[in-house]
């Protein structure tokens, strides 16, 4: 694997890449006390339907990749956001969480017509305005960091995947796919496609494959990407960050050959 | 039960509408009655390649808009008494229909016939998703290159969202002897990437381009090419028997064992 680490920007410098993870740009799923937090992405600026065809796509990936760790019946608290919902996209986001036994309890959005379009539906609703957000979560002062996301489903081309913590996918990556993550990046599976660990900015992160096959792996800051010929290697992958940049070794024996430095700025060998 | 099937594949040109008619005239010939529904508005070709472009007199749009019945709309083929068409209008654009209305129709017609089979435009926009609001089934076509099988992988996550879950794959243009000298993607690749259930592996054949500039599916042919057998053995997958893939490099000396694997 060649790899260069791009511009050697200090550690706190996390400006190349602050928004990636944005919880506001994914369909998130969420324990929030008794209940389960479903969050869509704020609206575009594009068409409508292919903008909800997108959301759609997303919420049943989430839906039928998550681990069902849920009590059968727990109730879901639908935040919508900006976004206008009809009362048949409701109903449709209703029949997705009765599939996985999951049960829609109250909408919170901001806007009017989707506010309506619940109450018709008999569920209840709460209207916030659209300048403070309601879920105070979303906090833009510190970088979050989120719980594991664990998807069951292979990630395919075209589907993006983001997550302010670490992901694991018992699945492919395959071609054409990405997964960007605050934290590390476990495939359990091929990996295909793009991977982008410590996407803000933590040079510790490590991206691991039964397979690895990638299209382009980023670390941090760093960037590499698959040599032309690659090597026929059939063992767990680890990627890390070391002082020269991106590097590959075989997953078994990583954590007990190499440690962080800070100093350093990645990996060395013990 | 009648059974709803969309055939599609994210790329243009990778042959939905020769998988579309072959196999349509295929489920015919093997004794069951067949509706192959044009998706492709603005763009229609199903009709020219089973030969009934001159029969065409309604189209889906007109049935839609109730200026005739579903049944005027039909095209029925006179030489296969099981199979139908439903064209699509050339002069009106993708918009002048919903999924709704698609969806309505595809119900009506399952009512009277085994197989419904849809053919899709390429792309993933509405007259996609139009095209697969009602079936419950789909069959994805793809070559075996890279940006076709890329596509393919997209179009599979797609049909996923939408809750089709009944997934067969088709590849065709096969060339054998590029797959040898591993200058083309083996259909073990492809199944690595897509995941999902092979169906059936069409060759890369001259007579495929004669038969749909002639109008006359490959099944009807006084002797069945290599090309008809195979459309022929989809048909009977289809049906649930247990057919062998054919050996497409019977021909060929120095086999692959890696690539033969899927032709025993
Ligand atoms: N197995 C095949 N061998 C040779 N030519 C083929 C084969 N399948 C399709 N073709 C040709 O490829 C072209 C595109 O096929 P078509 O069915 O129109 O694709 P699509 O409907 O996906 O756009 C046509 O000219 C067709 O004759
Ligand atoms: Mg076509």
């Amino acid at each position: 694997m060649s790899s260069d680490s791009a511009q050697q920007s200090p550690l706190s410098d996390f400006s190349s890449t602050p928004s990636s993870v944005d919880e506001d740009l994914q369909v998130y799923l969420k324990p929030e006390g008794e209940k389960i937090r479903l969050s869509l992405p704020r609206s575009t600026q594009r068409s409508g339907s292919t903008d909800w065809s997108e959301v759609w796509q997303q919420l049943k990936h989430r839906l039928n990749g998550s681990d069902r760790s849920w009590q059968p019946g727990t109730t879901v608290h639908l935040s919508a956001k900006d976004r206008l919902l009809d009362g048949r996209q409701l109903q449709a986001i209703a029949d997705a969480l009765e599939e996985v036994q999951l049960q829609l309890g109250r909408i919170d959005t901001s806007r009017r017509q989707t506010a309506v379009a619940a109450a018709t539906a008999g569920y209840s609703v709460e209207q916030h305005s659209p300048i403070a957000p309601l879920s105070t979560s979303t906090s833009e002062a510190a970088p979050q960091w989120s719980q594991p996301l664990y998807l069951q489903t292979n990630v395919r081309s075209g589907v993006d995947v983001r997550h302010s913590g670490t992901v694991i996918i018992l699945g492919d990556l395959n071609p054409g796919g990405t997964v960007i993550a605050a934290g590390d990046i476990l495939i359990w599976g091929r990996l295909r496609g793009i991977a982008h660990a410590g996407a803000q900015g933590n040079r510790g992160c490590r991206i691991m494959a039964l397979r690895m096959e990638p299209t382009q792996l980023r670390i941090a800051d760093a960037v590499a990407k698959a040599p032309e010929t690659p090597p026929a290697q059939v063992d767990p992958e680890v990627a890390y960050i070391a002082p020269q940049g991106i590097r590959l070794t075989k997953g078994i024996d990583f954590f007990k050959t190499h440690s962080f430095s800070a100093e350093e700025g990645g990996w060395t060998d013990l | 039960m009648s059974r709803i099937i969309v055939i599609t594949s994210g790329k243009g040109g990778v042959g939905k509408t020769t998988v579309t008619a072959n196999l349509g005239a295929a489920i015919a010939n093997l004794g069951r009655s067949v509706a192959l529904v044009d998706a492709d508005f603005g763009l229609r070709n199903l009709d020219l390649l089973l030969g009934l472009e001159n029969r065409v007199v309604f189209t889906a749009v007109d049935a839609i808009a109730g200026e005739c019945r579903l049944q005027q709309a039909l095209v029925k083929d006179k030489r296969q008494g099981g199979l139908a068409l439903l064209p699509a209008a050339q002069n009106r654009n993708k918009e002048a229909v919903t999924a709704q209305q698609m969806k309505e129709l595809s119900l009506e017609l399952s009512e009277k016939y085994d197989y419904v089979i849809v053919d899709s435009p390429a792309g993933i926009e509405v007259g996609f998703q139009n095209a697969i609001t009602a079936a419950q089934e789909a069959i994805i076509v793809t070559t075996p290159e890279v940006a076709a099988v890329r596509d393919a992988d997209r179009v599979v996550g797609l049909l996923e969202a939408n809750g089709i879950k009944r997934i067969h794959l088709i590849v065709n243009r096969m060339k054998a002897e590029m797959v040898q000298l591993n200058e083309m993607m083996s259909v073990e690749d492809i199944l690595e990437i897509l995941a999902v259930s092979l169906i059936g592996i069409i060759p890369d054949d001259q007579r495929v381009v004669v038969s749909s500039n002639r109008g006359e599916p490959l099944i009807l042919a006084d002797k069945v090419s290599l090309p008809g057998m195979a459309f022929n053995n989809i048909a009977r997958r289809l049906e649930g028997d247990k057919v062998r893939f054919l050996d497409l490099m019977a021909s060929q000396d120095n086999l692959i064992n890696r690539f033969r694997r899927w032709f025993r």
